[in-house]
This record gives C-alpha cells, sequence and structure tokens, in this order.
C-alpha cells in the first residue's frame, strides 16, 4: 500500500468537498480530496441548477435567505462563468395563497433579497409561455449555475495549487488511534489497489453520506436526514428566466433555465437510504401536473429525463420531524473534537449548493484553528479558472464557438454540440473510459437524443485512441447505453418515446450491439457458421450499476 | 404585430423542435448543405440551434443566412418539425439586427422593377445582358454577374387580361360558356392570381392558363394585384413582407366574398403557396381574415385541373404531341401538399414522354441565386438537375415556377416552361390565335 | 372534417389510400397499382426506409434462439409459439410470396446491376459498424462479400473524416468473433466537417473520386482479400461504384451499414418510389393526415393538412402503415394513455394499469413494445372493417430484438393489397386507369 501525507484529507467530491479542497489550496494547505466516485456525482451534480436570490427562503428562514443575498453576490463575481444571469421571478397563479405576495415581498426587504414587483402583463412579454392567469409577478436575481463547471473548475484550480484530487477512491477506514484520527485509506474503484492518506485534520464532507463516514470513524449521532427529490428535464427552454411560484416552498413550484434544458423541481420525500434512485411515477405526474400550471401545454412539451437528487437535512436533535421540507436547510460545521473528544476530523453537512463557498471557508477556518495556523480565506475575491474576465455564461456560446469552427470542427455530441477535440482532450485528462463521466464534463448525450447518435461515435474514439480492447470498449458502450436509459425510462413518453425508439433502432436494428461478444444476453450463438462462433466470454463488469444498493 | 403576438406564435414554431429526433432526414433532402458547407444543414440550423438561441440575445449563427428557405426539409420531415419555419425566423432575427443590404431591398420588389423596366423593356433587357452593366450591378449591389436574369416582356399581362375581359362580356351576351356548368348550373368562376413574373417577364404564360381554364368552361376574373412579399420574406425583411402580401390579401378576397363558391388558381407555384401557408405561417399572420379566406381558396393551376380530372371534369380533347419533355417539380410546388399533378396531367397528353427529374432543387430559390455570394451555391446545388435534364435528351423542361425555370434555362441553354404550356398545345389553342 | 367548402374542394376519390411511405405503405401501394388499381400515398414524411439498414431482415431471433440460422424454418417454430405475431396472421407462405415479389419488383426499378441476393433458406450473417455480425435475409448485393463466413482477412476501411463509422472498433470486434480484421484509415479531404455517408456517397458517384479513393487505399492494402467500407458506395449506381472498386483493389468490397441517413436505406426508398411511379400510383409527402370522415364501420375519407387548408382523400378501402411507437403512429402521452394517432382505432399489446410499460434493463424487453392495432387475421383493423393494418403498427412483433422489421412489413404490405383486391372483386377494381 503507497502512502500520501498531507496538510488536510478531504473526504466527498461534491460542491463541497471541493471548495473546501480549493479554499484550503488558496491559503496555501496541502490538499487530498477522495471521492467514491466522479466529483459531483452526488447530491451536487443532481440538482436543478438554481443559484438562489434568497427569495426562497425570504418568509420561511431568513437566515438561510441572508446567507444566499451575500453568497449570490460573491458568486457571480468568483464563478460568474459557471452562472447564467437568468434573473428570477416569482409569480402568484391562481393556485397560490393571494396573502403570500404581501408577505414575500416584506421577507425580501427584511432580508436584504433585491426584488421588484412588475406588470403581470410586463412578466409576460419577458416570458410569454407562463400562465397569462398569474396576479402578481417579483423580480430577483436568481440565476442558474453550472455544478459540474464549478466543481471542475474549483478542482483545477485547487491541483495547479498542488491539491491532489482522487476521484473513484472510496474511503475504507478512517485511521484513529485513540482520540486521534490521522487519516484514512482508500481503495482505486478502477485498480482495486489501497492507498493510505496521513492527513493533519480530515475533513468528512460526504453530505447525505456524512454519518455513515463519521460512523467509520466510530462517532455515533451524527444523523443526517436524506430528503430524496425528483427533478425532471425538459427538452429546452420553456422559459429563459428563473421561475418560482410565489408561494411557501413545495413540490414542483420552480422552473429553471440552465444550459439548453429546463429543469422542474421537486418533490421531497424522506428516505432511508441517501443511495435511493427511484422515481415514483405519482411524483412524476405531480411534476408535471405544476409544470401544466407555470406553464400551459407542459404536459405536451418533451420531457427528456428524470433524476432524484439526495438532500442532506442535518437533523437537530431537538426538532424530530419525518416532513424533510421543515428540517433546517442551515449547514452544520461538527468540530469532533467539540463535541466527541476526537481530534483530527471535522464534518461539514446540511446547506445547499448556493452556501457552498461560506461552507469551505467555515470549514477551512476550522481546519486552521485545529492546526494552529491563521491564513485567511480568499475565495470571496480569488475568481476561479475561468471566471476571470467576469463575464457570464451565455446558452449561445457553444453555437459561436462551432459557429467560428464551422468547416474545421466536427460535432461527436450533435445536440449539445460536443466537437472532437474536446471529446479527445477530455478522454486524455480524465484517463477515464467511462463515457458517463465524459458526460459529466462536457454534456456529451445530455441533449433530446440521449446518446442515440454520439454512443457509437465516441465509443470509436474511445477505442481508437485509447488502445482499448474491444471487450472493454463494447463494456463502455453498453454501460453508457443503460446510464442513459436509467433517466429516461420513467419519464418517457410523447416525443421522447419516439426518440427511445429511435434510439433502440440504432443499436438493435442497425448496430446489433446486442450482438457484440461483451453483450449481456450473448449466449452460444449455435455455430451459425464457421466465422460466427462469439467468445462467449462473459464476466463484463461494465453493466454492474455503479450506485450498489 | 405586437411583440406579444410575435414571441407566442414564435413559441409554437419554436415548439415543434420538441419533435426532433435527430434522424437526420431533412439533411439528406436539403439541397443547399449538399452543395456547400457553408450552410450547416436543416437539423443543424433547425431545431438543434434553435435550443441555444434565447430571444433577445445577439444571434451567433450568420450561417443560417446560407439556408434558400426552399422548404423541402420541413416537407420530408417525419417527424412533424417546422425546420424551415424555424430557420427563417433566424433570419429575420439576423436581419433585424444586422441589416439588409441595399441589393436585398431592390430584387425583392419585383412589382417595383417590373413597373420600372417594362416601359423601357428594349433597354432594360439590354442592361440586363450587359456584361459591363452586369458587373456594374454586381460591384455596386452585389447581384451577381452571371445570374439569370429575365427579359422584361415589354408588356404587361393585365393589359392583355383587361382587353379579354371587354371582349368576353362582348361574347357572352350571345354565347354562353362552353365548358360543363358548376353544381349549381352556373358558370363555374375562378379567380386569375398571376404573380409578378406573369405580369412583367412571361404574360404568355398568364395567358394560357387563361385560354386552359376558358376552354374547360371557366368564368376567368383578373383583379388588381400586386406581389406576394415572398421575396421579401425570403431575404428576411418580415415587416415589408406583411404589408405586401396583406395587400394583395385585400385585393384577392374581394371577389370570393361576392361568390361563396369562387377559387383563386394561380401558376406561380411559389407565390400561391406564400398566400396559402407562409404567409400565415412563416409571417404569423395567422389572425388575418382576409389572408385566411385567400389562403383556404387557392389553388395551384395543375392542383385544380388534375382534380378536376380526378373527377371526371377535364376535357381530354388532347392532340397528341411526340416530344420527350422533363419535368422538375420545383420545391415550393413541394411545398403545396399535393403531390406533384404537373406530372399526371402531362401523362394525359398522347404521345408525349415524361421523363421525371429526381433531383431536389434547381438552386435558384426565388432571389437566393441572383445575390452575389451565393450565385456559385446556387449553380452548384443546381448541377444534379441540370446533369439529368442533359441527359435525358428532353429539348423542353416542364417547371411550375418562373425563376426555377430562368434558372433551368440558365444552366442547361434548354428552354423552359411552365406545363400549361403542353396542355394549351395538346388542346390546339395555340392554333387558335389567340 | 371541415363543412362543404367550395364546390371545387371536394375530395379526390381512389380506390385505395395508404397512409405511411416506409416499406410497408409502399409495398402495399406498388401491390395495389400493379393490380390495376387507382391508389394514392399519403405520408406525413419520408418513411422508415432512410433511418434502417437497407436490408430485409426477415427473422433474426426467436425465443430460446439467439440467432436464427434458416428464416423460413424459424418462421414454422415462431408461428406456431407466437399466434399472436404477424407473422402468425400471415403465414409462412405470404412471406415466401412477398419476398419473390420484391426480387422481381426490386429488379425492375433498380439502378443497374443493383440487386438483392438471399433468401429464407438461410441468414446471412453481416457485420454492422460496430463489429457485431447481424442476420440478414435479403441484403443489396453491395453487402453481400460481407457474409462472415466467407470473411477471413478483412480490411476495415474508414476515415476521421467520416464520425459515422469507427474502422477500429469494428474491426477489432470482428476479430474476436474470430474474423482476421484490421482497420485502416484513410485521410480525406472533405469539404466539411461534419460529413455524413450520403455526403460521400454523393462523390462516389463520381468515377474520378473512386479513382482517386483507390489510389490512396490501395498501397494501404495487406493480404486482406476484402476490403469493408461503411455504406456509402454511391447513389445513383450503386453496383458500378462496387465494381469498379472491387476492379481497383483486386478484392472482394463490401458495405456496412451505418447510423442513419442511412444510404442503402435511401436507395430502397428510391428503388420502391420508381416502382410506385411505373405502376401508375400517386405520392404525396408532407401531407400528414390530420382527421377522418367515419361512417359507422367505415373509413369514408382522410384529410391531411396541405398547405393552407386540408386535403380530402375518399376511397373504399386504407391502408395504415403509419407504423409503431418509432414513428408516432402509435403514441403515449403524459397521462400515460396510448392510442393509435391516424384513425383513433383501438390498440392490443399495451399492458394494464398499473403494470409497467418500460422495464429498468435497457436490453431486456420492454412490456409497452408489441403494442400494435388490433386487427383481425385479415390484418383488418377493429372496429374499421375497410382499414387494412400493415407494417410496424402491427401488433405481436418486436421489430429491432427479433430482426423481422422489414420482413414483417414487406409480407404485410403485400398481404394487405392481396385482402383489397380480393375484397373488392377479383380482377381490377372499379375505376382502374387505362395506361
Amino acid at each position: 500500500m503507497s502512502t500520501l501525507s498531507t496538510d488536510v484529507l478531504v473526504i466527498g467530491g461534491g460542491a463541497t468537498g471541493v471548495g473546501v479542497a480549493w479554499d484550503a489550496a488558496l491559503r496555501g494547505l496541502d490538499v487530498v480530496l477522495v471521492d467514491r466516485h466522479d466529483l459531483a456525482q452526488g447530491t451536487s451534480g443532481r440538482f436543478h441548477g438554481l443559484l438562489h436570490s434568497g427569495g426562497r427562503y425570504a418568509v420561511k428562514d431568513p437566515q438561510a435567505a441572508r446567507e444566499c443575498v451575500a453568497e449570490n453576490r460573491i458568486l457571480r463575481r468568483v464563478a460568474a462563468d459557471c452562472i447564467e444571469d437568468t434573473g428570477g421571478l416569482f409569480v402568484t397563479t391562481p393556485w397560490d395563497d393571494p396573502g403570500y405576495a404581501d408577505r414575500f415581498a416584506a421577507g425580501c426587504a427584511e432580508t436584504g433579497v433585491r426584488c421588484e414587483e412588475v406588470q403581470p402583463s410586463q412578466a409576460l412579454r419577458g416570458e410569454p409561455r407562463l400562465n397569462p392567469r398569474i396576479s402578481r409577478a417579483f423580480r430577483v436575481p436568481d440565476a442558474s449555475i453550472d455544478v459540474w463547471k464549478t466543481v471542475w473548475a474549483m478542482s483545477h484550480g485547487a491541483q495547479q495549487r498542488g491539491a491532489r484530487i482522487l476521484p473513484y477512491h472510496e474511503v475504507v477506514t478512517i485511521d484513529r488511534s485513540g482520540d486521534v484520527v490521522g487519516g484514512a485509506v482508500a481503495r482505486d474503484a478502477r485498480s482495486g489497489d489501497e492507498l493510505r492518506i496521513e492527513a493533519r485534520v480530515t475533513v468528512n464532507a460526504t453530505g447525505a453520506w456524512a454519518g455513515r463516514v463519521a460512523q467509520m470513524a466510530g462517532i455515533e449521532g451524527v444523523r443526517v436526514l436524506p430528503g430524496r427529490g425528483i427533478m425532471i428535464a425538459m427538452n429546452h427552454r420553456l422559459v429563459n428566466t428563473v421561475v418560482n411560484r410565489c408561494q411557501m416552498p413545495t413540490d414542483g413550484d420552480i422552473i429553471v433555465p440552465i444550459r439548453t434544458v429546463s429543469v422542474i423541481g421537486t418533490t421531497d420525500q424522506h428516505t432511508d437510504d441517501p443511495d435511493d434512485h427511484t422515481v415514483p411515477q405519482e411524483e412524476v405526474d405531480r411534476m408535471l401536473d405544476e409544470g401544466e400550471r407555470l406553464v400551459p401545454g407542459f404536459r405536451r412539451a418533451r420531457a427528456l429525463r428524470v433524476w432524484t437528487g439526495v438532500r442532506p437535512l442535518f437533523e437537530d436533535a431537538k426538532a424530530d420531524s419525518t416532513a424533510t421540507r421543515d428540517v433546517t436547510r442551515a449547514h452544520a460545521l461538527l468540530d469532533h473534537e467539540q463535541r466527541d473528544g476526537v481530534r483530527g476530523l471535522l464534518t461539514i453537512t446540511g446547506g445547499k449548493l448556493t452556501t457552498y463557498r461560506l461552507m469551505a471557508q467555515e470549514t477551512v477556518d476550522a481546519v486552521c484553528r485545529q492546526l494552529g495556523e491563521s491564513r485567511p480565506c480568499r475565495t470571496e475575491t480569488e475568481p476561479l479558472p475561468g471566471s476571470e474576465s467576469g463575464e457570464h455564461y451565455r446558452l449561445g456560446e457553444r453555437l459561436a464557438r462551432k459557429e467560428a469552427e464551422l468547416r474545421g470542427e466536427q460535432l461527436i455530441c450533435e445536440c449539445e454540440l460536443v466537437p472532437r477535440s474536446k471529446l479527445e482532450r477530455a478522454i486524455a485528462q480524465t484517463g477515464s473510459t467511462d463515457l458517463d463521466d465524459i458526460r459529466r464534463q462536457l454534456r456529451l448525450g445530455m441533449g433530446p437524443c440521449q446518446g442515440g447518435f454520439c454512443t457509437y461515435r465516441a465509443t470509436g474514439i474511445l477505442h481508437e485512441r485509447d488502445g482499448l480492447r474491444a471487450l472493454e470498449a463494447d463494456a463502455s458502450l453498453l454501460a453508457f447505453l443503460q446510464e442513459r436509459w436509467k433517466g429516461v425510462w420513467p419519464v418517457l413518453y410523447g416525443d421522447q418515446l419516439r426518440q427511445a425508439r429511435l434510439d433502440e433502432w440504432i443499436f438493435q436494428g442497425v448496430l446489433g450491439v446486442e450482438r457484440l461478444p461483451t453483450a449481456p444476453e450473448t449466449a452460444g450463438a449455435g455455430g451459425a457458421s464457421g466465422a460466427g462462433g462469439a467468445s462467449g466470454a462473459g464476466g463484463a463488469s461494465g453493466l454492474a450499476p455503479r450506485e450498489a444498493p | 404585430m405586437s411583440d406579444l403576438i410575435d414571441m407566442i406564435e414564435h413559441g409554437s414554431l419554436r415548439g415543434s423542435l420538441d419533435h426532433c429526433v435527430k434522424c437526420t432526414i431533412c439533411e439528406t433532402a436539403c439541397p443547399v448543405s449538399n452543395a456547400t458547407p457553408l450552410f450547416p444543414g436543416p437539423k443543424y440550423a433547425g431545431p438543434q440551434s434553435e435550443r441555444y438561441r434565447v430571444a433577445g440575445e445577439p444571434s451567433v449563427d450568420a450561417s443560417v443566412d446560407y439556408c434558400s428557405g426552399c422548404g423541402i426539409c420541413s416537407q420530408v420531415c417525419p417527424q412533424g418539425v417546422k425546420i424551415a419555419e424555424i430557420n427563417a425566423r433566424a433570419r429575420d432575427a439576423l436581419k433585424r439586427e444586422h441589416g439588409v443590404p441595399l441589393r436585398d431591398r431592390i430584387i425583392t420588389r419585383p412589382t417595383w422593377l417590373g413597373r420600372i423596366g417594362t416601359p423601357v423593356a428594349p433597354i432594360a433587357n439590354l442592361a440586363l445582358n450587359l456584361r459591363p452593366a452586369r458587373i456594374l450591378a454586381e460591384k455596386a449591389l452585389g447581384v451577381h454577374r452571371d445570374a439569370p436574369a429575365p427579359r422584361f416582356a415589354g408588356r404587361r399581362f393585365s393589359t392583355w387580361a383587361r382587353a379579354r375581359g371587354r371582349e368576353r362580356r362582348a361574347d357572352r351576351a350571345t354565347a354562353p360558356g362552353a365548358g360543363p356548368p358548376d353544381h349549381r348550373g352556373l358558370p363555374r368562376r375562378v379567380v386569375y392570381f398571376h404573380g409578378c413574373g406573369t405580369e412583367f417577364y412571361e404574360p404568355w404564360e398568364g395567358e394560357k392558363v387563361v385560354e386552359v381554364l376558358e376552354h374547360n368552361g371557366f368564368q376567368v376574373t383578373v383583379p388588381r394585384q400586386g406581389c406576394c412579399g415572398l421575396p421579401l420574406q425570403s431575404s428576411g425583411l418580415f415587416d415589408d413582407a406583411r404589408r405586401t402580401v396583406l395587400r394583395l390579401a385585400r385585393s384577392l378576397s374581394a371577389p370570393l366574398r361576392d361568390d361563396a363558391d369562387a377559387i383563386i388558381v394561380g401558376n406561380a407555384t411559389s407565390c400561391t403557396l406564400m398566400l396559402k401557408r407562409e404567409g400565415r405561417e412563416i409571417l404569423g399572420l395567422e389572425d388575418d381574415p382576409d389572408l385566411r379566406l385567400v389562403s383556404r381558396r387557392t389553388y395551384d393551376i395543375c392542383e385544380l385541373l388534375l382534380a378536376l380530372h380526378d373527377r371526371g371534369e377535364l376535357r381530354t380533347d388532347f392532340r397528341p404531341i411526340r416530344e420527350i419533355v422533363a419535368y422538375h417539380a420545383p420545391c415550393q410546388q413541394q411545398g403545396h401538399g399535393i403531390g406533384k399533378p404537373a406530372l399526371d396531367l402531362l401523362a394525359l397528353i398522347p404521345g408525349l414522354e415524361v421523363r421525371e427529374m429526381n433531383a431536389r432543387c434547381c438552386g435558384i430559390a426565388g432571389t437566393y441565386g441572383l445575390k452575389a455570394e451565393k450565385h456559385g451555391i446556387s449553380m452548384a446545388v443546381g448541377r444534379d438537375l441540370f446533369d439529368q435534364v442533359l441527359a435525358s435528351g428532353a429539348p423542353t423542361v416542364a417547371c411550375d415556377s418562373e425563376t426555377c425555370r430562368w434558372q433551368i434555362a440558365h444552366g442547361t441553354g434548354r428552354r423552359s416552361v411552365h406545363p400549361i404550356d403542353f396542355l394549351h398545345r395538346a388542346y390546339g389553342l395555340d392554333d387558335a390565335g389567340a | 372534417m371541415t363543412g362543404p367548402g367550395p364546390a371545387l374542394d371536394g375530395p379526390l376519390h381512389f380506390d385505395a389510400v395508404v397512409i405511411g411511405a416506409g416499406t410497408a405503405g409502399m409495398t402495399a401501394a406498388i401491390r395495389l397499382a400493379q393490380s390495376g388499381a387507382r391508389v394514392c400515398v399519403v405520408a406525413k414524411g419520408v418513411g422508415s426506409t432512410h433511418l434502417a439498414a437497407g436490408t430485409i431482415d426477415v427473422l433474426g431471433r426467436i425465443d430460446g434462439e439467439e440467432r436464427v440460422t434458416e428464416p423460413g424454418a424459424a418462421l414454422e417454430r415462431l408461428i406456431a409459439s407466437r399466434p399472436d405475431h404477424p407473422y402468425a396472421l400471415l403465414g409462412s407462405g405470404v412471406v415466401a410470396d412477398s419476398l419473390s415479389w420484391f426480387f422481381e419488383t426490386a429488379a425492375a426499378s433498380s439502378p443497374r446491376g443493383y440487386e438483392y441476393v438471399g433468401g429464407l433458406e438461410r441468414n446471412m450473417l453481416l457485420p454492422t459498424a460496430v463489429g457485431a455480425l447481424r442476420p440478414s435475409t435479403l441484403v443489396p448485393i453491395t453487402m453481400a462479400a460481407g457474409e462472415a463466413s466467407a470473411l477471413h482477412r478483412a480490411a476495415i476501411v474508414g476515415t476521421h473524416a467520416l464520425r459515422d463509422f469507427h474502422p477500429s472498433l469494428c474491426a477489432a470486434n470482428l476479430r474476436e468473433a474470430g474474423i482476421e480484421a484490421r482497420p485502416v484509415f484513410l485521410e480525406l479531404e472533405l469539404e466539411r466537417a461534419d460529413m455524413s455517408a450520403l455526403g460521400i456517397a454523393r462523390r462516389f458517384d463520381d468515377p474520378a473520386w473512386r479513382a482517386l479513393f483507390c489510389a490512396q487505399l490501395s498501397p494501404a492494402l495487406r493480404s486482406e482479400d476484402h476490403v469493408g467500407l461503411p455504406a456509402m458506395l454511391g447513389l445513383r449506381d450503386p453496383h458500378a461504384a462496387l465494381a469498379d472498386l472491387e476492379r481497383r483493389l483486386g478484392r472482394r468490397v463490401f458495405e456496412i451499414p451505418t447510423l442513419p441517413p442511412s444510404v442503402p436505406g435511401m436507395r430502397l426508398y428510391e428503388i420502391l418510389r420508381r416502382a410506385l411511379r411505373s405502376a401508375g400510383g400517386r405520392l404525396v409527402i408532407g401531407a400528414e393526415v390530420v382527421a377522418a370522415e367515419r361512417h359507422g364501420e367505415r373509413i369514408a375519407a382522410v384529410a391531411t393538412r396541405a398547405a393552407g387548408r386540408e386535403s380530402h382523400y375518399a376511397a373504399p378501402w386504407f391502408v395504415l402503415a403509419s407504423g409503431g411507437l418509432a414513428s408516432g403512429g402509435i403514441e403515449l402521452d403524459s397521462s400515460w394513455r396510448t392510442s393509435e394517432r391516424v384513425l383513433g382505432l383501438p390498440l392490443r399489446g399495451v399492458p394494464d394499469a398499473g403494470e409497467p410499460r418500460f422495464v429498468p434493463d435497457f436490453f431486456a424487453e420492454q412490456p409497452l413494445g408489441r403494442v400494435g392495432v388490433a386487427v383481425d387475421p385479415q390484418l383488418r383493423a377493429e372496429g374499421a372493417e375497410n382499414v387494412v393494418v400493415a407494417g410496424a403498427a402491427l401488433p405481436g412483433q418486436a421489430p429491432w430484438r427479433e430482426g423481422c422489421g422489414e420482413g414483417v412489413a414487406l409480407a404485410s404490405g403485400y398481404r394487405a393489397a392481396q385482402v383489397i383486391v380480393r375484397e373488392s372483386g377479383a380482377g381490377a377494381p372499379a375505376g382502374a386507369r387505362a395506361t
């Protein structure tokens, strides 16, 4: 077993964990970060993309609203390139309590959320698909934020400053001797090799999984209540502004335009298992019904896919509840020295994407205290790599780039305008043979055809460049198809059903992927011809679902 | 039109992008993207790029201007995506932002050009065919020196029609219509929409249309009329196009209101398509009552004649014509969604050997091929058709659209006529010496 | 339908109207036209041909048999085990007859020498673009040399300029199947980066381009006796292109179907289109059926969306060949209602309420997958006695899993025409056109 030694070990590669690594690296600390999967593959990568203005908390949770106001301003500056300045609207529909609007306006005024009431007709001019029966409308500085881009930027920035970021490294033991945690042992999911990481301070930034990781260190009672919510991505921008229902936050009350899609969210169900990704049909139906109220015709529009995210809701021992939306969304930083008498371990959990930076700041402040060092936080002013110009992302960027290279650049994923050069670079940089890793980097296969056309192309390029064996490439292809299908089938109807059938036609009818040597159903071919004896070698691992039950 | 209506209308066209399954059938049929890499193709420019366009943000894809607007993509799409319409909207947005060249403001106004050119036809024709003048026009205006230029006929169809009308009124006092009456026992009435091509450049085609209709017992009315606005629309001058098509709808709808059974018939297939559909859908004029009335009652001449034949009401006293004729169905004709009626009509003429051309487009696309930066593309688009025409051995090409005929003649050196020419000849109306 | 329009706006009358321009619809229409009927095909757009491989796959897999070797014999076993399958309604005799008919018709309307080969006795195993071996019953001559049993040493040729074909992956999988295959990349200068096989196919129509192509390829070949290329050997005269390449390269050459748009599929469409035209049938593309006039159990006319208004098509017989879930002929809406979209006909094969429509395994059979229009043994739709159903709209099939899509399309289109001709009185129906 090889060993690394570092100041800070961060367990968890979500926005918070990578935020901690970026913050710590900026302060000159040496950092190692591990995650059992890829970065931002858990809760961070599974949300709707809202950068809160604070409006959603203005009435219910003024403290959270104030945090959002401050962080919204900071992130617009330091993570400009990851943010699209869509603006936000809160609208009162006929189904909303008409009295809430005034409380909302008052709450915004009190918490500092920049809020301007506009005439419904004016709101409708900007968003003509909105329900024309809205009676009140407020503009707020909501925006959409691309989490993956944010996380990659922080990860690259941290790496440039010496941090070692190790995805696909699952912590198997936490090294605790007596009352001191001295690091952890992680297993490389690809090679199976174990790696010991000695650290002066270990940060448990595993969100909804924080209780489990704390338990590995022998610490009980860190109770994180996973709240599961579904989100549905619609094929294009039904709205170009974040649209919220002006009411107490509830299911299906927000549509976020992010990148090429619009996402409706979300439900909120208590679950015992943070890896629970079930999508109950009644939740899908509820989302679609609520969508129809905000945007008439929503049910006829094309739904691409559905996914679930699991909120880490830290359960305050004093307030016990099973309705997770009522548990505080505030974050919790646990110094286990103070709490449990165990030195060298901190847990950061709860919170929300918009406040990830603040959470990281508070965490690294605590790290510095434990180390007895004074190192001021710089994330409030230091732009993330790529955001130096301070210019916000615009939806037309990829189209503009392709326009400039119209004849030179070959598109591999046509829906999301991913060119060959970017794909080849991502393959080289990640060293991954998993197309799903590439997808999170580039949005490969995330558009209307859901990989129908680009999966074969990308596999071909992967095979050629990486010198993979056929069986490995085939496994990548089949795993990606299965991964795409996972989010498609629970919300499959209308236009997307035609697409799914065309994709099936391409893969089964034209390419015959089910007849590949590694394919799931290949039995002995029955000696159809002299050359047809496929090697029945099973054992292709590519199809095993990555999320362990 | 208010911004609000515009955006809602835009929304519904945009909404059709949801039907796209990326099958690429539109790209197999697109004449332009198959001839030049400057246009990235209908799927790319349409449903694909539309997901990246935000109303109010600057256009970033000027390549959409290379779409010729032929509309084939929307016709072949088995999914129901309004590809050509999405592209037309994107071109409009581009033009609003970047402005429209003077050239486009001139060549998109055939009525205006015709009025100026007709009285001085010999001089105008000379100028249009004089090399130095054309070079000058290319330099000053961006109208390609080699682009097919029609010749002013020097007379106007409407002048002939008025004289004819007087003649007929005198005739009718003594002899009723020649053909079978309509279902009410009254003479059939049609309103003839001749378009600018017939008015200024090919009045004889209009004369033949009228004579063939009269031969079949129709009473033909020719109201005063102007341009349909299609050239303006296809160059992205939407506001001007709206005004123009509505003006035309006013004058054509008047006789329809007098007679609930009257219909409009036209031989300019792209202009009739403008009246039937494009004005309503692309320009967002669904709510205009005149245009809606006109749109429902407009027929392409071949569509009408074949429908009559299907009902056993078309006169078939055709004399044999022992010739080979190549037939090309223009893109805009295909946009009618009525098949290829000319092909079936020509097949009725004994002795006539009809060769159906299997090429997508002649390349001209209205005014597209006139533009200096696009003329080369337009000739490349037409190459396939030109080659097929030359290989067919046919001395004449029948084609429903005048700009396509000029392009075909330009590209092949063969004569190109409207299919009505052959029917007119087969009826023996040529000899009548009208 | 809208009320009575102007007097001239009556419906067009035909002996039969076919809805859909895929293989099934075109087959029915050609057969009808050949028997003297006045027939018109109306379709929303061009059909399934452009998406498929261009082969006629009759049967590739049945329960318990991973790979069907002898489709004719397997057909009997399928019919015995799946009485709800379209083949069980059609019977193996109709399948065989339809293939013979197809051979004849294709031969008469194909570009010179471009013929289909194969038969019900034995499936051919042909490489796909990913390098799997797929069973097909009839294949165009341009693919025939790829038959796996005769394929020993093959160069799999592609170019980076074509994103839809990846020789290294294809060759690697063929090696797994015991074929000595080697990828060869050519550096082709093409005018655009996003070139499809169709774009290159248009170049292959030009002998000069073929000469250049071969000049570049020849030196890269070694001991291979076969050369596999993505399916792009031209549209106008693919047989000449094939012969030209084989002569210049001194090796057998074969095409490998790849992602849509399918060049061999477009050739097939063109063959069918020509056959329809020469039999006197009409074809209207861009004409979606939006309404139907129904009198009790009969459809009197359908209305299509044409420019500006509806066009009405009246006929004593209709063939519904509008496809299944893939074409949208059958759809599932967001309230989970499944319906036949064109005429609103009753369906068969819809899972009961509460039962899953789809399952989490992508490769498993999907419960909704075999949905189709309920028909009687004569393929007549339940509740519409003058509507005969053909192709993917028929229930009980899994076109791609079973490798039977084109076979069912062809045989049911053929059968639909037969039913109509017989029912409307032997010989030419009334109103047959004298030509």
